[in-house]
């Protein structure tokens, strides 16, 4: 159970490589044994330079997909999952874990303590999981509060001794690297025994608990007869413990109001000691019934240092917040817009912004513009070809808002406009985003009371709760649109 | 070389990561392993940048110490570095420790027999306990790091020779009970009792109290390599808990602890679970793994140990737990979970690949999981994707693809859609409200009208051809699903042609269940638009691949048609290559015209040439040979000469190689009527052979030469006609024919052998005298008879007989040639042997043991012949 090396590998499209190796680390005893235990199936790790280009080859991220390559666009050459098969060298170095993310392509080849041919599955083989904590904690860490290339670069230079610490021989012994630089400069605190290997130090100070929940939702609506809408609220409980002693515990209930939706879907921190089968058997996969458990979901754990994130959950609300329609009709070189949107009123109409984004792609730029709003104004983005309807803070009294107009496009030019390879002909999609502060559509809410801290001193308890969309679509009702299967099942299941 | 200064180092450190083998093998290369030992020890240079030193080496020790002896040198000089560092704090004690540790075990040299490595496992050991070691190693203060990092370190050396800390685990135990940092020494303690039980289990031997010898190894007292050399100081492949490796190869034979060590075991195991909460998550599950694959083999050490952990296992999101889960339920399947504990682990992994709080690559994983679930009680075939039989199509109801997935989360849920329809099929529709196999077909629709984007990236149109290939993979039985993907296909090749290299790559690796009908649809679709058009090349290129003898004309008519816009060499070698599927393909009548054509008009002298070649091989060869001949192998045309490149793979066909005999000829019953005697032969053959010519000759100029006998075919087992071989002697004498064989064979290449000769008996040439006029046979033989002389001979002679008497004799022997017969007496005998000779005889008078034979002939040079074949008969039999 172990990495033989790690890489971190800018993505630049339009240079000649197309990417630059910004960080690799090799790990030489963990080749040993890889040379061992792969016998004659064993292929070494390449030099930087020929892994950069049999990756992004690999990933199709060279900018030269023009021609049909056999090794890479045959229909055979399958890849199900984020492992992959280089060719270097003349062998085939296999498994390495790649995949992109922020421009950066985070890889790494774990060790498999067996012959790889031929290859055994991906889940017999301990390195795999291993591999993807090592980068989704380098990645993690690199994107924790990262503003701008300079930070990039710091803690891109930290990660070489971050390493050191947190995988010094490839076997990985904490995913979280911002617990090892912790660890570096905690380094002359005295240790007291049986402390936990996830917590350097302990924390001196006014004792304060913070609980920060967070509902996205999600929705795709067509506004047609056959095709079911959807929308599922995902939520995400961040906690920030601040008391004093080596394992406080803490227990946090989330509650929910008595017409409160259900969550269901439950991940915990690793950091909960015990969870309620309730809890662990509610789920999305089930038929909703009455019976279906709903809280208040009790959480006992030890916190960490830092800010975690106690519990992911999804839930599913009887209606989506904002119900609309789109109807974008093509004539010639200009479309016909109308869009209706209609705030449900159970929701709180105090938006931090709102705003529907209407892309119009494979086209050309837009050249003229005739519109009419019944509330809100609408930004046109000519070069982009992209309109902005602006709502701000609240929906009028109805509820109820629409924008019609007309919108005509000069000739396309392939480098300039957007191509969406969705959105094809008639095939467009309205997104909405917005923010509503001190809410949750599920009206979960982690009552200050419903705290339990069993450490010394009592902790003042923050609570705070917000409601964003993400992936918010509406879809041109006038043209097909992509649906999942829950959409087609959704409707047999009403009608 | 004196000392550099941090900026050259920088600018030397730089240009080695750069490409190490290409600093290596430039003039600074062979000086670094030993320049950077040494500048460890100079006042000069920085903290930090020795310790960027020390991380080279931890990297790239291969290249620094190339082999055993430089890199236990340079681990004793990173070790007396170690020693003589100041006694204050420094950054300089842990990344020396590791280094010292990387290059002894990465260089080969930890043994017995190596000075650094008995210096280096004493410190490591000492360091881990905690003990003081004097002041050399730095303040209080970097104990605790550095007892963890000896851990670390000793860790890493029991990895690369399991069984080193064999000696150590009471030890370990202890400490671990006592104040030492949780996880390094857990993480420790775990794999040096896995090694030691696999190494104890492969030996047959028990744990012989090893967990509880609790002392230290003295210091500087020697160390116990005994269990590390029984490991054969190899790594072996370690046993993988997963269920499908077999028991045998997996090197864990069941190991039988007394029940006293079994206690101590659980004791030990107890101890590494009951404080696992104090690791991180990525070491809880090295733990697991270890545990899993320590007590895997062991008999009476139930897993339910592990049973207090699952409950909070199962509820987190993170990946390594889960699959630790997942890795001790392959291990050990019913005993640890329960079918209720199955069903909910088999449901917190569904939701988890779905789970929208975590990232894609984690569902992607977790999707493999759940097709190769380790099931209780698995149905299908061990090794084959399959959904996991609790795993019905309400759990998959979110698992399914949809086409705003990335490429590589379609084709997993698609995998997972195909399996369910597959299934589907198996329930035969019991009229369920949801229809997999219809939302297939609209999903692969919907990739296709992706694909068939023009100028879309070509990965969209890879997605289309991969989802198309797996679907046929998973339900190549289901016309259902075939008959719509066939036509979209075809309408996505009309769209656009430029997909021509994907449709042949498909074409070249699904069965015939896509492969039948969608060559058919697409020579169709190509066929049906013939003049000049853009995507000529591409409809040339799929034509090549699918012209088959089926509606040939239609297909010469889009060529003939096509021939006029062929103007350059690419899209002529193009044409021509569709002409020669179609020779391949057996078609003949319309591509002679076709090809005599081109001969004529293309502009290319190279075109020409091709086409004249085919024109002649068609002329030339029948059907099977132009088949063979034009085989399957061409290489692709050399920019020079395509005629170069088709000749290298016919010349071979097109000529007679010489081959073993792969047939026995034999002369069978004589026939003994007719104008000529003809030697009936018969043939056994060894292999299938075609048109077979037999070529005899005589030796010496007896008989007239002869003709060749054809057959066309001869099989093995099935008995073949006797073939009829007139002979025209010229003289009446036996003699040898030389037999060769010309054959095609079943490859279609044609052979020559030589057969061993065959015989031609005397009395292969004899021929009764027509028939005697009725009733006066006597007189028609003294006619004969006294005809002989003069100018012939006479000659009386005992011809002896058998057991069987005279009659028998005769009858076996004479009976066609016999004219009057007074049985069993007396035999009058005629014989006629070509060109124009006879032999008459008397056979009279006969006694017990032989019959007195007078003898009459015209052609005194028979007689000897005669006199040889009539003493031979009784021995003849």
């Amino acid at each position: 159970m172990a990495q033989r090396a790690v890489w971190l590998i800018s993505h630049e499209p339009g240079t000649p490589l197309c990417g630059t190796v910004r960080f690799s680390r090799r790990y030489p005893t963990v080749e040993k044994r890889a040379r061992v235990f792969n016998g004659t199936s064993y292929v070494p790790i390449p030099e930087d330079g020929p892994f950069l280009k049999a990756l992004l080859f690999e990933l199709r991220l060279l900018d030269d997909d023009k021609d049909f390559v056999e090794s890479r666009d045959s229909c055979s050459h399958i890849n199900k999952t984020s492992v992959y098969g280089l060719l270097v060298g003349g062998g085939e170095l296999w498994p390495v874990v790649a995949f992109l993310k922020n421009n950066m392509i985070y890889a790494c080849v774990p060790l498999v303590e067996q012959t790889l041919s031929p290859r055994p599955p991906l889940i017999s083989i301990s390195g795999i999981s291993q591999s993807f904590e090592l980068l989704f904690g380098i990645q993690d860490f690199l994107h924790l509060g990262q503003k701008n290339d300079t930070e990039l670069n710091t803690k891109l230079n930290q990660l070489p001794d971050l390493l050191l610490q947190a995988c010094p021989f490839g076997t990985l012994l904490d995913a979280n690297l911002q617990n090892s630089l912790d660890s570096i400069n905690f380094a002359s605190v005295t240790h007291p025994q049986k402390q936990p290997a996830w917590k350097v130090g302990t924390y001196k100070g006014k004792p304060q608990v913070s609980i920060s929940i967070t509902e996205k939702v999600k929705s795709m609506q067509y506004d047609k007869q056959d095709i079911a809408d959807t929308w599922q609220v995902v939520g995400a409980v961040t906690c920030k413990c601040d008391l004093e002693g080596i394992m406080p515990n803490v227990t946090i209930s989330l509650s929910l109001p008595t017409n409160g939706s259900p969550l269901q879907d439950i991940l915990v921190h690793p950091c909960v000691t015990s969870l309620d089968s309730a809890i662990l058997t509610s789920s999305s996969i089930d038929a909703m019934d009455d019976s279906a458990f709903s809280g208040p979901y009790k959480f006992p754990f030890t916190p960490p240092l830092e800010s975690f994130n106690l519990c992911y959950y999804t839930s599913q609300v009887p209606v989506p917040p904002i119900l609309g329609f789109y109807q974008m009709k093509e004539e010639e070189i200009q479309v016909k817009i109308t869009v209706n949107l209609k705030l449900h009123e159970s929701v709180k109409n105090n938006f931090e912004f709102c705003e529907a984004r209407i892309p119009f792609y494979n086209r050309g730029p837009i050249t003229h513009v005739e519109y009419k709003v019944s509330f809100g104004q609408l930004e046109v983005f000519r070069e982009k070809s992209l309109l902005i309807w602006i709502i701000g803070q609240k929906f009028p009294k109805s509820m109820e808002i629409s924008l019609s107009g007309t919108v005509t496009f000069g000739a396309k030019s392939h480098e300039k406009q957007p191509f969406d390879e969705i959105c094809i002909g008639g095939t467009a999609y309205l997104k909405l985003h917005f923010k509503i502060l001190d809410y949750t559509l599920t009206g979960c809410y982690a009552d200050q009371h419903s705290v339990q801290v069993f450490a010394s001193g009592k902790p003042k308890i923050n609570t705070h709760r917000k409601l964003i969309s993400s992936d918010y679509y509406i879809w041109n009702s006038k043209a097909p649109a992509p649906i999942t299967y829950g959409s087609l099942l959704l409707v047999r299941c009403h009608n | 070389m004196g000392p550099l200064s941090r900026e050259t180092w920088a600018q030397r450190l730089g240009a080695f990561r750069a490409s190490p083998s290409a600093f290596m093998a430039g003039p600074e290369g062979e000086d670094l392993g030993r320049d950077l030992l040494n500048e460890l020890r100079s006042e000069k240079l920085s903290e930090q940048t020795k310790v960027s030193l020390l991380a080279l080496s931890l990297e790239y020790p291969a290249q620094l110490w190339p082999d055993a002896a430089a890199a236990e040198a340079a681990a004793t000089s990173l070790l007396d570095t170690l020693v003589l560092l100041p006694p204050r704090p420094s950054a300089l004690r842990r990344p020396l420790l590791l280094a010292a540790t990387t290059a002894l075990a990465a260089g080969d040299a930890l043994g017995p027999t190596s000075g650094a490595s008995r210096r280096l496992l004493p410190l490591l050991l000492g360091l881990a306990s905690g003990r003081d070691l004097g002041r050399g190693f730095g303040p209080a203060s970097e104990q605790r790091p550095l007892q963890a990092t000896a851990c670390e370190c000793l860790r890493e050396l029991e990895s690369c020779k399991p069984g080193l800390l064999g000696g150590c685990l009471g030890l370990l135990r202890s400490l671990l009970g006592q104040e030492g940092p949780v996880q390094p020494l857990s993480l420790l303690l775990a794999l040096a009792l896995r090694n030691t039980l696999v190494i104890q289990a492969r030996a047959r031997a028990g744990l012989q109290g090893l967990l509880v010898a609790g002392d230290m190894p003295a210091a500087g007292g020697p160390w116990n390599w005994t269990l590390a050399e029984e490991a054969d100081a190899h790594l072996q492949p370690q046993a993988p808990s997963w269920p499908a490796a077999e028991e045998e190869e997996c090197g864990l034979a069941v190991l039988e602890p007394s029940p006293e060590e079994a206690r101590e075991l659980r004791a030990a195991v107890a101890q590494l679970l009951d404080t696992s909460y104090l690791l991180t998550p990525v070491a809880q599950a090295q733990l697991l793994w270890l545990l899993g694959w320590a007590l895997r083999g062991l008999r009476g050490q139930p897993p339910v140990l592990f049973k207090p952990q699952l409950v909070r296992l199962l509820g987190t999101a993170q990946l390594t737990l889960l699959h630790a889960v997942l890795a001790l339920k392959a291990a050990f399947g019913e005993a640890l979970f329960t079918a209720q504990d199955e069903a909910l682990l088999l449901r917190r992994l569904t939701l988890a690949a779905q789970h929208p709080a975590l990232p894609l690559p984690a569902h992607l994983f977790y999707l493999h999981c759940l097709l190769n679930f380790p099931e209780n009680c698995p149905l299908g075939p061990t090794g084959e994707e399959t959904a996991p039989l609790l795993l019905g199509p309400r759990l998959c109801r979110g698992l399914l693809p949809s086409l705003l997935h990335d490429p590589s989360a379609l084709l997993a849920h698609l995998h997972l859609l195909c399996l369910l329809c597959a299934e589907d099929e198996e329930k035969e529709e019991k009229g369920q409200d949801w229809c997999p196999r219809h939302y297939l077909g609209e999903l692969l629709a919907g990739l296709r009208q992706r694909a068939a984007l023009h100028g879309g990236p070509r990965a969209l149109a890879t997605l289309c051809f991969q989802a198309s290939y797996l679907v046929v993979h998973c339900l190549a039985t289901q016309p259902t699903v075939l008959t719509p993907l066939t036509h979209g296909l075809a309408r996505l090749y009309r769209a656009r042609p430029a997909l021509a290299p994907h449709f042949v790559d498909l074409l070249d690796r699904v069965g015939p269940e896509l492969g039948e009908p969608l060559r058919t649809a697409l020579r169709q679709e190509v066929v049906s638009r013939p003049g000049r058009d853009e995507a000529l090349r591409w409809h040339l290129q799929i034509l090549s691949k699918v012209a088959d003898g089926k509606a040939p004309s239609a297909t010469l008519g889009f060529l003939r048609a096509a021939a006029a816009h062929c103007t350059d060499w690419g899209l002529q070698q193009a044409l021509l290559q569709v002409c020669r599927a179609l020779l391949r393909a057996g078609v003949g009548e319309g591509l002679a015209d076709l090809l005599q054509a081109l001969a004529r008009q293309l502009e290319d002298p190279d075109g020409r040439d091709r086409a004249r070649l085919y024109y002649i091989l068609l002329a030339h060869l029948a059907g099977p040979k132009l088949g063979v001949a034009l085989g399957p192998s061409l290489a692709a045309p050399a920019l020079t000469s395509s005629l170069v490149a088709e000749n290298q793979g016919f010349a071979a066909v097109l000529m007679v190689q010489e081959a073993p005999a792969p047939m026995r000829l034999s002369v069978g019953p004589r026939r003994a009527a007719g104008p000529v005697p003809v030697l009936q032969l018969q043939v056994e053959v060894l292999e299938p052979l075609y048109s077979v010519e037999l070529r005899f000759r005589v030796e010496g100029q007896l008989y007239a030469p002869l003709g060749a006998v054809h057959v066309p075919c001869l099989l093995p087992g099935r008995p073949c006609r006797p073939l009829h071989l007139p002979l025209q002697p010229r003289r009446p004498a036996p003699a040898q024919l030389a037999v060769r064989a010309l054959f095609a064979t079943p490859a279609g290449l044609t052979c020559h052998a030589h057969l061993p000769p065959l015989p031609v008996n005397f009395a292969d040439l004899f021929l009764p005298f027509p028939r005697a006029p009725d009733g006066d046979k006597q007189g028609f033989f003294e006619e004969l008879w006294d005809s002989c002389l003069p100018e012939g001979a006479e000659s009386r002679l005992w011809c002896p007989l058998g057991p069987q008497g005279l009659e028998a004799l005769v009858a076996r022997h004479l009976d066609p040639f016999v004219v009057v017969a007074q049985p069993p007496t007396s035999y009058h005998v005629a014989i006629r042997l070509p060109p124009a000779s006879r032999l008459l005889l008397r056979l009279e008078a006969a006694q017990g043991d032989g019959v007195p034979v007078a003898l009459r002939t015209d052609d005194w040079a028979v007689l000897p012949l005669a006199g040889d074949y009539l003493r031979g008969l009784s021995a003849a039999v």
